[in-house]
């Protein structure tokens, strides 16, 4: 029993470094987007790539700098959330 | 047992390979996984912009030169999409088309991804249990996949050694002593101990229910909750004794391991029944006799639906009555079988003395059902030669020679009696001596004789032993020549001449 107990812990304790890491990496590339959409010049365009292709649409600066700013409130908050998680496991 | 513990060191060697590989299993479903949650994204992604699309005339786009470079350009023609079908072919088609289709391609995509996540976790959960079994090896006891039964493997075993013969209730009670010192830190059977003999009496019932067919697997299962799924997995071995065993421990009781002893082997005892039920003898398990289950053969009651086109009753009738005939015999006799019902077979030759009679001593084998008993012109629907099938019915009573048929009364067909007359005058001859081909008539007619009931043979049902294959050979008559004449004579006029006398 004790045994399995371990090995399902194991288990998840992987998958959540994984995700994690995963969750960091993401982070990072969001702050490197509105960083640079940011330092834009206002008469630049923005063009957003069309997901797995070649073709990318023009957007409207502002309108992609709010998104992405969005975008990395989520991928904080839900990576706050993964720490306190683990924090109240390690308590226990 | 030994050799289940001798490989038990092996066998987790093996369960460790076992787990490895389920979980290989298990992270390849979850790349793959993976890779399909992409391609959903992706599709999502695809029919957002396809919704959108429609909605300008054209788009200010960064046209791709080629895999680095791009040229500013338009989009036009928004509303056109050229869809890949496959297969290198195209479709053109509106936005509102292809999103249909890309709604389309996503079901499939999650119905994938469904099965993927089913196969991960039916892995992750067999992974989960060879972590007990193994740990259930490292303590040392045979394993079952079961984890309540860490201590109780070796009873089973043991248990399904004694349930699966016959009469094994004088070893139930010496397995059960032995239980306890492989079993001495488990009290819960000294204390169960004291109640044997409700065990005893939960088993008898138990095992009456379960002839009954009202004892499912369902309701037994319900009392226990947590081996839903090793027992469903029992189910499948029915016929594997361990798991009859596991089986019997497992729906049961709830942790009473003593119970589990008991009914374990009653289950093994229905089984085995339920496997002979198959066969086609009856078997009668006997649950009001002894507690523990014993299997007796019985010859099937039953009478045969064997269609014989006799002038006036079918064979079904027939038989039927002989049964009577015949079990009347046996009651006022008390000659032949043990039970007032049912014989008690042991052996192999037990079965022969069922279904044969006894002429002066002698085993007799019955006549065939198949042979007619009805005087008047009855139609044989193998007789090709009426001679010869005739001949060949003289030689069947031949063979019943010396045949003392105690247990046959009622035979008041003439055809019977003829049998009779001929044989008794053809006592000397013996059963093997007419075995053989079917020859034509011989040229001898027995002459019908009033004689005693009892050495009428007796061929009621088909039996599979040696008289079988021998009335086989005489099968082709069904009306009987009554007398032996040193001349021909068809059987018709045979039965005519019979008929009067």
């Amino acid at each position: 029993m004790a045994g399995r107990e371990v090995r399902q812990e194991e288990r998840e304790e992987g998958a959540r470094l994984r995700h994690k890491e995963e969750l960091s990496r993401k982070i990072k590339e969001q702050k490197v987007v509105v960083d640079e959409l940011s330092n834009l010049k206002k008469n630049r365009k923005v063009y957003k790539q069309q997901p797995n292709s070649n073709i990318f649409f023009l957007v409207d600066r502002t309108e992609t700098l709010s998104q992405c700013k969005n975008t990395l409130d989520e991928l904080k908050k839900a990576h706050q959330e993964m720490e306190n998680s683990e924090k109240t496991k390690i308590e226990k | 047992m030994e050799a289940f513990n001798g490989a038990s060191p092996l066998s987790r060697a093996l369960v460790d390979r076992l787990r490895q590989e389920y979980e290989k299993v298990v992270t390849s479903c979850q790349e793959k996984i993976q890779h399909w949650k992409k391609v959903e994204s992706d599709y999502e992604a695809l029919q957002d912009q396809l919704h959108t699309l429609p909605n300008k005339l054209s788009y200010d786009i960064m046209v791709p030169f080629g895999p680095l470079a791009f040229m500013p350009g338009k989009l036009l023609h928004t509303n056109e999409v050229t869809v890949l079908l496959g297969d290198n072919w195209f479709s053109k088609c509106s936005t509102k088309q292809a999103v249909e289709l890309v709604e389309h391609r996503r079901k499939y995509v999650r119905k994938v991804l469904d099965d993927l996540q089913k196969v991960m976790k039916n892995f992750e959960s067999r992974a989960e249990f060879k972590d007990l079994q193994k740990m259930s090896d490292a303590a040392g006891d045979f394993v079952d996949i079961r984890e309540e039964i860490e201590d109780h493997s070796i009873e089973t075993k043991e248990k399904y050694g004694t349930a699966h013969k016959a009469h094994s209730k004088p070893k139930l009670s010496n397995v059960f002593e032995v239980d306890f010192p492989m079993n001495g830190s488990d009290t819960k059977f000294m204390g169960h101990f004291q109640s044997e003999e409700e065990l005893w009496a939960h088993l008898e019932e138990l095992e009456r229910q379960e002839l009954l067919g009202e004892l499912d697997r369902m309701p037994n299962t319900v009392e226990t909750n947590e081996e839903d799924t090793s027992s469903s997995e029992e189910k499948e071995d029915k016929r594997t004794d361990l798991n009859g065993m596991y089986r019997a421990e497992d729906c049961i009781t709830q942790g009473d391991f003593h119970k589990e002893v008991t009914n374990s082997d009653l289950f093994g005892g229905q089984v085995n029944g339920s496997t002979f039920y198959h066969s086609d003898d009856e078997d009668d398990i006997d649950i009001g006799d002894n507690s523990v289950p014993t299997i007796f053969f019985s010859h099937t009651v039953e009478p045969k639906r064997v269609r014989i086109n006799t002038g006036k009753n079918t064979t079904l009738k027939f038989s039927e009555k002989k049964e009577e005939a015949k079990r009347k015999r046996q009651n006022s006799s008390g000659i032949g079988h043990a039970t007032p019902e049912l014989p008690n077979i042991k052996t192999p030759a037990d079965f022969y003395r069922v279904f044969v009679d006894i002429v002066n001593g002698e085993y007799v084998p019955r006549k065939s059902i198949l042979k007619s008993r009805s005087k008047e012109n009855s139609v044989c629907s193998n007789t090709s030669d009426n001679s010869a099938a005739e001949f060949d019915d003289r030689r069947g009573v031949q063979r019943s020679i010396s045949c003392d048929e105690a247990t046959q009364s009622d035979n008041s067909e003439s055809i019977l009696e003829e049998e009779e007359a001929e044989g008794q005058q053809q006592l000397p001859k013996k059963l093997p001596s007419s075995s053989g081909t079917t020859e034509a008539f011989s040229g001898t007619v027995i002459g019908k004789e009033s004689l005693s009931p009892s050495l009428i043979p007796h061929p009621v049902i088909a039996h599979p032993v040696l008289p079988t294959i021998l009335e086989q050979k005489s099968e082709e008559v069904l009306s009987k020549a009554s007398e032996e004449t040193p001349n021909r004579i068809s059987k018709f006029k045979a039965a005519r001449m019979q008929q009067p006398s």
